[in-house]
């Protein structure tokens, strides 16, 4: 029997388990597919809006409302979290959890972010910076001139012109193929002929100073493909993260699913969680809907990180009752007017979910822990509108390291 | 001031204003038609998509039903790329009373309105869903007809006759001679400029907004009460042929299959301002219980969009009897010479899309009948033409799998802008040419674009990013259009959030917000 088992694969769920199992525990991770990784823009968000622009995101998450995740766990909490992204990721990632920078989006809007992907570090918005933004006529989520259209309506943050001017180039990912994805992109570039060719594509076509901006698609596999470009064109390259599926998002999946099998994580993909089994006001096993019948695993403690209402682990019926759709856990932030006519981003509706104590065990809102061994981390988690305040990563990282040592301090 | 001088002006973009410059265009006069918005923006684009057999008028409206049986073939005939013809179903609910069917049978066979009861095993082969506790089940021949291409090919129509179709022109003054209407005058929307239309004849197809044209000729009291109906879109055909109730018609007792998804409707209620058209909370879980009575597991399935129509009922008192003698049942012709003593002005009121041809040929017999004079209508005899490159699959009326055939032919050559209702970047960009001052909503009525589950949520940068590549709109106009594409989806949805759509509209967060950050691009003089 495992000491704890993990319900989702995303980013709280990976790491929590990678905690526990580097802490010498038996973790079984349970989750219905790829987690939310994939959806997610491949950067390290902390604070971006708080509803203004954050620069220095530990000290706005310190003046966050009581009902926030940051409020509960505390800005030890949210550095001990990043300081675990960096060590598990080191490599991938630049930046410091003081401080946000902003990077170009699809669109050309500035998003402000934490830490970056080393793939994406050129982009970073500087006073005087020039970009040439590259699309693909065969890729259709990124146009590079409506991007650049708006980020010349902008400054940089010291106040500085941005100039940016975007070229589309007629190279498929598949010859004869009109219509290729980011993936299938990022697989082309996976091969260094490919590479060799984009370059050659690419390269008269730039100007001296000029830092590139390519749609996120610098390799899946091929951690090196971003370096080996840079070299080809003897530019600084940058990535600009996509719609789902996101390249940059899948790339942090597999190097977080890779290092929780190194650990010993154990992994039980492709079936939903369907039921749970209790005695003693405690969780005793939950089950699997694997083929042909439901599978019970039993534990001593479970961690919950399935994700929010993206995921279907919280849900809102016809008659506009909202529940947790696994363990029917008790609701933070419910009110009247959950949905409203303005503003889709920011309804009330995305702040309800599950409430957690300081020990990162699951809450009603008097507190009352209706389970003494179901801890819960991530999206799941009440309090944040997290695409709109550019926190889903920062929650997920804080909350997963603080579930994963309250566990292990408890055992 | 542009100047334009015609014969006709008629007011009002709608299907009743296509139809009736189609048909005026035909017998030889000089027209134009203007509307203040897109064609079909207002009621004929917001209803449920039934094409009526005249099933639902054999018993409460006898000359209606067979209208609809007549102009149902017409329709079909002449205009088959708005048409699919899925056949319909009146079934007896579990606590409908069983002898209303008798009176149907003989309301149908009376009118002309072909129908025939079938076994309630055979109605549960053809629609596996339909509630398996029904006790009746009559086959008529209801079609789903998309109000936008009915639109736009009757005008492309109207427009190789002759007739000049002023979109985004609003109404700003009649100007009168005498007893004698002689001129049109509009603001150009999009330019700001002012269109003065000399004519003889106005022929005001405003809708539920009527009252306010023939107000502006100094015809007063002219009371358009609109009825305001709420319908609401599933994410998929739930049905695939019409399913209605067999009861005397009601709220909510009618689903429509309609392209990918079906529609479920309506509600009937006073609405006091055609503009701002609530959709109340109790009205939609009306339509989900509606639901469920004719598809047991309706609120299990997921809603996709909701929207509110005006139908245009227009009471008034001084309508002489004379004026209807001819016309269809709910449709009106307000004689303002007889009723105010303005020549060249007919007001219309009513009616419904599937007769919308009778409807014109009515109102254009009656101009001449003022004017004098006398052409045949040749409106049913005569297909229109049918769109530019799309459709190239169209047999004679269309299938739902019509677009999965043309990107089964094109997808290595073309890219697909919007999955969920395969409209292809080709598809986009050749609209886009034909009306380069379009906005993404005039382009999403006639493609479809951003009408599936996902509401855009894939589709609406790409349309945006396309429309700025092409060089067709500017950065700050894309950028506008993508907002309001963005503002006016939302609309539709946050009254039936529930269910999938919650994870739908939550992943398009994270798309639009988490990961594009679009409410944070720079603002800017973004005319849209």
């Amino acid at each position: 029997m495992p000491d704890t088992v993990v319900i989702g694969a995303g980013l709280s769920g990976l790491v929590a388990a990678i905690r526990l199992a580097r802490a010498g525990q038996a973790v079984t991770l349970l989750t219905k597919g790829l987690g939310g990784l994939q959806l997610s823009q491949g950067t390290i968000d902390v604070l971006g809006y708080a509803p203004q622009r954050v620069e220095a995101p530990l000290e706005a998450a310190a003046s966050l409302p009581a009902s926030h995740p940051y409020s509960v766990l505390g800005s030890a909490a949210v550095t001990a979290g990043i300081a675990y992204a960096q060590e598990l990721l080191g490599g991938h990632l630049v930046g410091t959890v003081d401080r946000n920078v902003l990077l170009p989006t699809a669109v050309g809007s500035l998003r402000p972010t934490c830490l970056v992907p080393t793939s994406m570090a050129a982009g970073v918005v500087t006073g005087g910076i020039r970009y040439a933004l590259v699309g693909f006529r065969q890729l259709k989520d990124f146009y590079p001139k409506l991007c650049a259209g708006n980020l010349e309506r902008q400054t940089a943050p010291s106040g500085e012109a941005i100039s940016a001017r975007g070229l589309v180039i007629d190279l498929p990912a598949v010859e004869g193929m009109a219509d290729s994805s980011a993936l299938g992109y990022a697989r082309a570039i996976d091969g260094s002929a490919y590479r060799a060719k984009l370059a050659a594509t690419l390269k008269p076509l730039l100007e001296d100073g000029e830092v590139v901006g390519l749609p996120a698609i610098l390799g899946y596999r091929d951690a090196a493909a971003h370096r080996h470009l840079e070299e080809l064109l003897d530019h600084a390259v940058f990535e600009v993260p996509l719609p789902p599926p996101g390249v940059p998002g899948m790339r942090l999946n597999e190097a977080l699913t890779t290092l929780a099998k190194q650990a010993g994580v154990r992994i039980v993909a492709g079936a939903k969680v369907v039921g749970f089994e209790t005695s003693g006001g405690k969780i005793l096993s939950v089950g699997q809907a694997t083929a042909g019948r439901v599978r019970q695993y039993a534990a001593d403690t479970f961690v919950y990180a399935p994700g929010g209402f993206e995921s279907g682990a919280l849900s809102m019926d016809s008659y506009g009752t909202v529940t947790e759709t696994i363990f029917g856990l008790p609701l933070h932030g419910l009110g009247p007017d959950l949905v409203t006519a303005d503003d889709p981003a920011n309804q009330a509706l995305f702040r309800v979910g599950v409430g957690v104590d300081a020990r990162m065990r699951v809450v009603d809102p008097a507190g009352t822990a209706p389970y003494s061994n179901l801890y819960a981390a991530g999206g799941v988690l009440a309090g944040a509108i997290r695409w709109s305040e550019k926190s889903g990563e920062g929650i997920a990282l804080a909350s997963a390291v603080a579930a994963a040592d309250s566990i292990l301090k408890g055992a | 001031m542009r100047s334009l001088d015609v014969d006709v002006v008629v007011v009002g973009g709608g299907s009743t204003g296509v139809g009736v410059v189609r048909d005026v265009a035909m017998r030889g006069y000089k027209a134009v038609l203007v509307d203040r918005a897109d064609l079909a923006q207002g009621t004929s684009g917001r209803f449920h998509g039934l094409l009526h057999s005249g099933g639902r008028y054999v018993v409460s409206d006898p000359n209606s039903a067979r209208e609809c049986a007549e102009e149902n073939v017409v329709v079909t005939r002449i205009q088959p790329t708005a048409v699919e013809t899925t056949g319909g179903l009146f079934v007896c609910g579990p606590d409908d009373d069983p002898e209303f069917g008798d009176k149907f049978l003989a309301g149908a066979a009376a009118n002309g309105v072909p129908a025939t009861e079938i076994s309630i095993a055979e109605a549960l082969a053809r629609e596996p869903r339909v509630n398996p506790g029904i006790q009746r089940a009559i086959a008529v021949q209801d079609g789903s007809v998309d109000g936008w291409q009915l639109v736009w090919t009757a005008a492309r129509s109207a427009k190789e006759y002759g007739a000049e179709i002023l979109t985004y022109h609003k109404v700003t003054k009649i100007e009168r001679t005498g007893d004698q209407v002689s001129a049109v005058v509009c603001t150009d929307l999009k330019t700001g400029e002012e269109v003065r239309i000399g004519c003889t004849f106005i022929l005001n197809c405003a809708g539920a907004w009527a009252g306010e044209i023939a107000g502006m000729a100094g015809c007063h009291d002219v009371q358009v009460v609109p009825g305001r109906g709420i319908m609401v879109a599933m994410n998929h055909r739930l049905v695939n042929t019409v399913v209605n109730r067999l009861i005397y018609p009601s709220d909510g007792d009618i689903i429509v299959p309609v392209h990918t998804v079906c529609i479920i409707g309506t509600t009937d209620v006073k609405a006091p301002d055609p503009d701002h058209l609530p959709i109340p909370h109790d009205e939609v879980q009306q339509m989900f219980d509606a639901g469920e009575v004719l598809v047991p597991g309706f609120r299990k399935a997921r809603a996709l969009h909701v929207w509110a129509g005006a139908r245009p009922l227009v009471k008034d008192s001084r309508v002489g009897a004379g004026d209807t003698r001819h016309m269809s049942r709910g449709m009106g012709i307000l004689n303002h010479y007889e009723r105010d003593g303005l020549k060249g002005l007919l007001t219309i009121s009513g009616g419904k899309l599937t007769t919308y041809r009778l409807m014109a040929e009515h109102i254009v017999d009656a101009m001449e009948a003022e004017l004098g004079t006398s052409h045949p209508c040749r409106t049913a005899d005569e297909p229109c033409p049918t769109p530019g490159p799309e459709p190239t699959y169209v047999p004679s009326t269309y299938h739902v799998t019509h677009r999965l055939h043309d990107r089964e032919h094109d997808r290595m050559q073309d890219q697909i802008l919007c999955e969920c209702e395969l409209m292809s970047r080709r598809m986009f960009t050749d609209k886009l040419a034909e009306q380069p001052t379009a906005s993404l909503d005039d382009l999403r009525r006639q493609l479809r674009l951003g009408m599936g589950p996902c509401q855009g949520g894939f589709c609406a940068v790409r349309a945006t990013g396309v429309a700025h590549e092409l060089g067709t709109v500017g950065t700050e106009r894309a950028t506008g259009l993508l907002r309001l594409f963005l503002e006016h989806r939302w609309l539709g949805l946050w009254p039936i959030l529930y269910g999938d759509q919650v994870r739908q509209t939550a992943l398009d967060n994270w798309i639009f917000s988490g990961t594009l950050d679009v409410e944070h691009l720079p603002e800017g003089a973004e005319v849209v």
